[in-house]
């Protein structure tokens, strides 16, 4: 996702070649939104969360929300909680909201200070209840990183910023086996073939299994509570949609193995045969 | 053109060596030229089943590290003259094997046998993952039970994405089969072990063939045979039907107290 929003072309011809030029780059992000100060049962929480889905956390970029939260957290707190989260490779880069203090500390962390930006959900979802997942995507608008690259001839003009992005949606033709992770961190994610005990599916939007699904499926992973998951033949170890989940042993023998839907409804995990 | 074929399994202790033993033995008995190579660094369990730990002088370590010549470490078997073990050491650990050295010995061997058959380590560590990579094809070896299953099906995963093939992204990836070993059809008919069409479903990859669980096995690893060169026994029957459908033969499975059914046809035919 890159789009031109200034052009270093100053004469306005491009005849010469720029030695750089400013472009506008986005960039998702997660936020990980605090409602309090961190304290060891958060520790524990957030070791869990991370622990669940390891690959799709993994050198991911993070900024620390504070903004529902910058009286409670100290500096020391902000310090600590940036070393936890990059110890366990998540790549720290912002802060968002926090006092004068705050964002003195996070600058001697090397992080930058963001504003502005837009949660996730993106696509058509409820407005949701923020606090419970810590989790959203972040857009970054502003401000735009500069990339150095040589100069084509003549510079369009400058594109409008996109207002949505399209989604990006991915289809994997082979059996999914234990220990294998597919992410379609833009779109619909779509498996055309068995799913083992052990494999973990995530998708932004819905997931599709045409085939016996045995193994963890997360749809919605940015907070979209419209996100379903449809399977041929339900044998899942987990099924979880904008962070609200259900294992194998509360789905019930009237679903086992059947073609089903699995929704949200009123904030509960809804896993309906069809037929 | 000369096949290299990986024997993994994931899980330890499930018959690699001993199918690796017998799938070479029974391809050097059809004709061809085949050598069985001994990936398990550190540990040194092949030789002894083919019955040549007293021969080696030098090893595959040695080769890789540019102390011998490879036919200086290649052990003739006594009974086939055109079967050949390439032993491990049993001093060096699994670090001493480098993916480049393996490429270099592999595609020596290339230019003389028709079979290359290599016995993974247990794990999907460095070790087990050096002695796939270069794989044509895969034996994924099995027991009926759900470690074993969920273990090969791990395997499986590896095999279709950490493997020169697979990285290449060729049209032709690497042909996996499954030999399911230590079927005992009581305790599987009993419920207390999986059955043959329970593992296939899971794994969904053609079937190779079944070994029985056998006292023969034990005898002939005691004497340093490969079973299918022993005595004659159920589980020497059964790996020379498997290697003759690895060696392209069309032989209809029979398998002691199952009825074939239909899912289990289907998957005899097609391709992974
Ligand atoms: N069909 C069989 N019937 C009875 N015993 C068997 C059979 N297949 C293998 N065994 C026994 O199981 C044990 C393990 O076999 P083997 O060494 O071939 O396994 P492996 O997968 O190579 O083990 P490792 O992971 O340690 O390399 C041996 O004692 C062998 O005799
Ligand atoms: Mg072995």
């Amino acid at each position: 996702m890159q789009t031109d929003v200034a052009s270093g072309n100053i004469d306005g011809v491009g005849t010469t070649l720029k030695p750089f030029q400013f472009r506008g780059r986005f960039l998702t992000a997660l936020a990980l939104r605090l409602s309090t100060a961190p304290d060891a049962r958060f520790y524990e929480m957030l070791a869990d969360r991370l622990e669940k889905t390891p690959n799709f956390f993994t050198d991911a970029p993070v900024i620390i929300d504070l903004e529902q939260s910058q009286a409670a957290v100290t500096p020391e707190a902000l310090t600590e909680l940036v070393a936890d989260l990059r110890r366990r490779e998540l790549a720290v880069f912002g802060l968002q909201g926090g006092d004068e203090a705050l964002r003195a500390a996070a600058a001697g962390l090397g992080l930058i200070s963001v504003t502005g930006g837009r949660d996730a959900p993106l696509r058509g979802a409820l407005p949701s209840s923020e606090q419970k997942r810590p989790q959203r995507v972040f857009q970054q608008e502003r401000p735009p990183m500069p990339e150095a690259q040589p100069a084509p001839a003549p510079e369009p003009e400058p594109a409008p910023i996109p207002q949505r992005v399209a989604p990006e949606n991915k289809i994997v033709t082979m059996p999914v086996r234990s220990g294998q992770t597919v992410i379609a961190d833009k779109g619909d994610l779509t498996v055309v073939g068995p799913v083992s005990s052990g494999a973990e599916l995530f998708a932004a939007g819905n997931i599709h299994v045409y085939g016996r699904m045995r193994g963890r499926a997360f749809a919605g992973i940015d907070g979209d509570e419209n996100a379903r998951i449809f399977c041929q033949s339900l044998d899942a170890e987990l099924l979880a949609i904008a962070g609200l989940y259900r294992t194998s042993d509360s789905l019930g023998a009237d679903v086992r193995h059947k073609m089903v839907q699995i929704y949200l409804e009123d904030e509960r995990l809804i896993v309906a045969p069809f037929g | 053109m000369s096949k290299v074929i990986v024997v993994t399994s994931g899980k330890g202790g499930v018959g690699k060596t001993t199918s690796s033993a017998a799938i070479s033995a029974g391809l050097a008995s059809r004709g061809h030229r085949t050598v069985v190579i001994d990936f398990d660094v550190g540990l040194r369990n092949l030789d002894m089943i083919m019955g040549c730990e007293r021969r080696v002088v030098f090893d595959f370590i040695n080769v890789i590290q540019g102390d011998a010549k490879l036919n200086q470490a290649l052990i003739r078997d006594r009974r086939l003259d055109n079967l050949y073990v390439l032993p491990t050491s049993q001093t060096r650990d699994k670090d001493a094997l480098t993916q480049e050295g393996v490429e270099k010995v592999l595609n020596e061997l290339r230019e003389e046998f028709d079979y290359i058959i290599c016995d993974s380590p247990a794990g999907i560590e460095r070790g087990a993952q050096l002695a796939m990579y270069y794989a044509d094809e895969a034996v994924v070896v099995t027991n009926p039970e759900v470690s074993s299953v969920r273990d090969s099906d791990r395997m499986l995963g590896l095999l279709s994405s950490k493997t020169a093939r697979a990285e290449r992204g060729e049209e032709d990836q690497i042909k996996s089969h499954l030999l399911l070993t230590r079927f005992d059809p009581k305790r599987s008919g009993d419920g207390e072990m999986m059955s043959v069409e329970d593992v296939l479903e899971i794994l969904a990859i053609p079937l190779l063939g079944v070994i029985p669980e056998s006292p023969a096995v034990l005898r002939a690893s005691n004497v340093g045979v490969p079973v299918i060169l022993n005595e004659k026994s159920r589980a020497a029957t059964a790996y020379e039907e498997a290697v003759a459908r690895l060696d392209g033969e069309d032989l209809p499975m029979k398998i002691e107290g199952e009825k074939v059914p239909g899912l289990m046809s289907r998957l005899f035919g097609r391709s992974a």
